[in-house]
């Protein structure tokens, strides 16, 4: 008798994630605070012609590398609802968009900045913060829990301070903060994630921008689904911006809004924040079965991606 | 290949087993990460794995100076509602560099820990499995045991636990078998202080499911230590019936239906379990165990009943 | 459970009554350890005789923990270590005795630093899954380590603590010891201040008398008529002294007679040292025994 083999599974010990579509490139547009539209409608025109070149130079040359030129580009525009609260969508949301217009720039997608700290019940900034693996300074043996500033991350060991010390021992001096991976020198960051009063817990612009990035990028899952779904644009736009869904979907041919990489075009104001933004995502563990996912997707598509998530996200900077 | 692990194991501090609806909350260590379970052939529920940087010496048994920079991977399971465990492992590789990268660099390698300069595997195996006097160098049983720590702390759990137990620790190593070296094996070995070593070469190379095996390993052994000790200190034969009868009711109210050596296990495994049954002879002396205490039991029942007048 | 011992002023014989206190309790079957929070001397591994940590462990004891030095403080195995031959068999059914010394050379913290309460609270945690007892030696006086001991325990609702206040049977010490646990920034106000209930805590507080002299006392034997009533007014006084400051018999788990071996030389009582050398007196074991009993005794511990 030959012996049987018994096969045996269980849903519960099984686990399974959801997958995004993707686009080759998610391109943003701008950011939009209430500085820039209390500048008026010019302000944002003049951002636009400075932008739209950049965003075409980045669509040619994904039509360039992908076979048949059908690159898959999908731009996006951010307006901070979260910080301070200006205008109504319906009142701002057309006037952007016909700015952009005139600049021949399309925007696929509108997103809320709110929706970076919760997005339709869930906690995306919570989640994140949960995944963030601390990076070392060297001894770290793993014998200690890793030294933390609630509610800050840096990339090295800051200055020791005070702390307790023993009667009769020898206190330290100062010593200079370093860097992990310095090269001789070190460039320290230590950025704030998060602050806190009564009324609770307010995210930090670039902990905000870095959910944005992981976003547009595809990689964050809620129970194995994905948290935020773009939502067709209805005949017009609410008085609130709390009715205002996450990401809302102006194109209806757009390409997804997701993509292996991204484009940001930026102020060069916004540098300080994106160094803050990648130092964090340098930090954030994603979950490894988004990231295989992610790799199949875009090997089958001849088009590999580099590990680091950092280095799927670029940058252009424009001076004032 | 070089894998290196600790699972570190212990009482859940409840009164009784949790149930298997508890285990989301008890073990969700990861918000937005589901507790995976299985109930067949005992109720089995682990957390989401966890990372931990380290950037350290690596115990080696030259002694010679071992610098390694990567994650730890970390999980905290429960096992019949009853028994916790935190569990560490990680893969040596060699660093292509020879300096410290940008962390994002380690971060896309979950589990893996670069060394710089040679990966001497010998050497480095047999550092890590008599590191435990060792200060300042890798410490996966500690990164384990925190999160062992979180799970205790958890409000859902009342702290009561019927017993007082140590934690045992069980280190491992496993390496692929190479041609001229040491054939396909186990080597198991209990030291002082509840520590045990376990050195497995592998012919198939490393799979997660070896991590499985240790872990199934840590809870056997852990089950075995814990009821030695209880059967010890009911001094049978010293103290009254029913001292020793109260002395082992804990076990068989929580400890004696755990037994289930190998129950989630690959096929490729089971050859390493009967090794391990052959010598020392896991289940045999567990056997022998409960056949004590549920005579020892029986035997109050019964004078217990003659002295009702039951006959 | 935890137990945390102190003492007002040095000198009440604390660390030497716990330590056979914790003896004893091994000696009834439970798992017991104790945890030398003696920061400014620590001693703990004398009274054990365990001379390889006398004056604390060169291999990271509670300083280091606490400074954040190392995972696990250097624990020792009494039975195993001690060098008193009479010891060093663990009797059939007797629990585990560990001993976590001080860094020999360690000195008292300047402050309770928020990294140092945690790994307080871990320790404390850690220690409670193991041992049916966990006896905290705390100096004399206030210190940091009892403010930490407060704000541990503050923030483990789940674990039982008590806590034994020892003091010499004499109207400075009767005093002093109503001052630690009632005065200003005492026991009762720094706990409260630490998230602590007040009446909660004060139910777990309970004074032991040590080096006690009982008028009637066998050694008082040959003493004077005139000397013999002196003496019976003085204890007549300090017991009513003791009953208006709280340290009164209500508040009392236990007294430990005076005897000479725990004077000259402060160390473990085994039975041995009763019963064949005959150097220590049996009324003392049978105290040390009636405590380790009542630490753990519901009835000894309810309500004022």
């Amino acid at each position: 008798m030959t012996p049987a083999y018994a096969a045996f599974g269980e849903v519960e010990a099984e686990r399974r994630v959801a997958s995004a579509p993707l686009s080759h490139v998610s391109i943003e547009l701008g950011h939009l605070y209430m500085e820039d539209f209390q500048a008026g409608p010019e302000r944002l025109r003049e951002q636009f012609r400075q932008v739209a070149p950049w965003a075409e130079t980045m669509r040619a040359s994904w039509r360039a590398r992908v076979p048949g030129g059908r690159a898959r580009v999908s731009t996006c525009f951010l307006i901070d609802d979260y910080f301070s609260r200006f205008s109504t969508p319906s009142e701002l949301v057309p006037m952007v968009l016909e700015a952009a217009a005139e600049c021949d720039l399309t925007i696929d997608y509108l997103a809320r900045e709110s929706a970076c700290a919760e997005a339709d019940g869930v906690k995306l900034a919570r989640l994140v913060e949960d995944r963030l693996v601390t990076d070392p300074p060297p001894g770290t043996d793993g014998s200690r829990p890793p030294v933390t500033e609630t509610g800050w991350l840096c990339n090295g060991a800051r200055s020791p301070y005070g702390g307790a010390v023993q009667a009769m021992g020898s206190a330290r001096g100062w010593e200079p903060p370093a860097q992990n991976a310095k090269r001789r020198h070190s460039i320290f960051v230590d950025v704030e994630l998060w602050d806190s009063d009564s009324r609770g817990r307010t995210w930090s612009c670039p902990f905000l921008a870095a959910v944005w990035q992981l976003l547009r990028l595809g990689l964050i899952r809620n129970d194995g689904e994905l948290p935020v779904r773009p939502v067709p644009r209805g005949p017009s736009f609410p008085a609130n911006w709390d009715e205002l869904p996450a990401v809302v979907q102006l194109n209806p041919a757009a390409a997804p809004f997701s993509a292996y990489t991204t484009l940001s075009v930026l102020s060069t104001r916004f540098l300080p924040v994106e160094l803050a933004v990648r130092t964090i995502l340098s930090q954030v563990f994603v979950d490894a079965a988004v990231l295989r996912q992610v790799a199949d997707r875009s090997g089958g598509e001849g088009i590999p991606l580099p590990d680091e998530l950092v280095d799927r996200i670029s940058y252009i900077f424009l001076g004032a | 290949m070089l894998v290196m692990g600790e699972v570190r194991t212990g009482l859940l501090q409840n009164s009784g087993e949790i149930p298997e609806s508890l285990c989301q909350g008890v073990l969700g260590l990861l918000s937005g990460e589901r507790v995976r379970t299985s109930r067949r052939p005992i109720v089995y529920a682990v957390s989401p794995d966890q990372l931990t940087g380290v950037d350290c010496r690596l115990a080696s048994a030259s002694r010679a100076r071992v610098r390694g920079v990567g994650t730890v991977l970390s999980r905290a399971s429960v096992t019949g509602g009853r028994v916790l465990q935190g569990s560490s492992h990680i893969q040596v590789a060699r660093a292509e560099s020879d300096h410290r990268l940008s962390w994002s660099h380690y971060l896309a390698r979950p589990g893996v820990i670069e060394v710089f300069g040679k990966v001497r595997v010998p050497d480095l195996a047999d550092g890590f499995a008599d590191s435990g006097g060792w200060n300042d160098c890798l410490d996966l049983g500690s990164v384990g045991e925190r999160f062992m720590d979180v799970v205790q702390a958890s409000p859902l759990l009342d702290r009561k636990a019927p017993f007082r137990s140590a934690r045992t620790r069980l280190r491992w190593v496993a390496v692929a078998e190479e041609p001229g070296r040491e054939g396909p094996g186990i080597r198991f070995t209990l030291g002082r202080d509840r520590v045990r070593t376990l050195r497995l070469v592998l012919p198939d190379g490393f799979t997660p499911d070896v991590v499985d095996f240790c872990e199934d390993l840590a809870l056997h052994d852990w089950l075995l230590t814990t009821l030695l000790v209880i059967v010890e200190r009911a001094r049978v034969g010293t103290a009254t019936r029913a001292e020793v009868t109260a002395k082992l009711a804990p076990a068989v109210d929580h400890l004696l239906h755990l037994w289930m050596p190998a129950a989630r296990l690959d096929d490729d495994f089971a050859p390493l379990w009967e090794a391990l049954e052959r010598r020392p002879g896991f289940t045999r002396q567990w056997q022998s165990l409960v056949a004590r205490v549920r005579d020892q039991v029986a035997i109050n029942t019964l004078a217990l009943l003659r002295e009702a007048g039951g006959w | 459970m935890l137990v945390f011992a102190i003492s007002d002023k040095g000198g009440t014989g604390r660390s030497v009554t716990s330590s056979n206190i914790v003896y004893r309790r091994a000696l009834q079957g439970s798992d017991v350890c104790y945890l030398d929070f003696d920061f400014g001397s620590p001693t703990a591994g004398a009274i054990f005789s365990v001379s390889s940590v006398a004056r604390g462990t060169t291999q990271g004891g509670m300083h280091r923990y606490f400074e954040g030095r190392i995972a696990d403080p250097h624990r020792i195995d009494i039975w195993a270590e001690t060098d008193r031959e009479g010891l060093r068999a663990k009797p059939p059914g007797a629990g585990q005795m560990v001993l976590f010394p001080g860094d020999e050379g360690g000195g008292e913290f300047s402050t309770v630093s928020e990294e140092m309460l945690l790994r307080c609270v871990r320790l404390f945690t850690r220690l409670e899954e193991e041992f049916d007892l966990c006896l905290v030696d705390l100096s004399a006086g206030r210190s940091f380590a009892a403010q930490m001991a407060l704000a541990a325990t503050a923030r483990l609702p789940g674990v039982p603590f008590r806590w034994l206040v020892f003091h010499r049977w004499t109207r400075q010490h009767i005093i002093a010891a109503h001052g630690l646990v009632q005065g200003r920034q005492g026991l009762l106000a720094a706990g409260v201040d630490h998230g602590h209930d007040g009446e909660t805590l004060a139910d777990h507080i309970r004074f032991v008398r040590t080096a006690v002299l009982e008028p009637d006392a066998a050694e008082l034997e040959g003493l004077r008529e005139t000397q013999k009533a002196w003496l019976n007014e003085c204890d007549r006084e300090l017991r009513e002294l003791a009953r208006r400051y709280g340290v009164g018999r209500t508040s009392m788990l236990g007294k430990i007679p005076l005897d000479p071996v725990l004077q000259w030389r402060e160390q473990l009582i085994s039975d041995e040292d009763v019963l064949s050398s005959q150097i220590a007196n049996a009324e003392t074991v049978a105290a040390f025994d009636d405590l380790a009993k009542k630490i753990v005794d519901d009835s000894a511990w309810e309500a004022l």
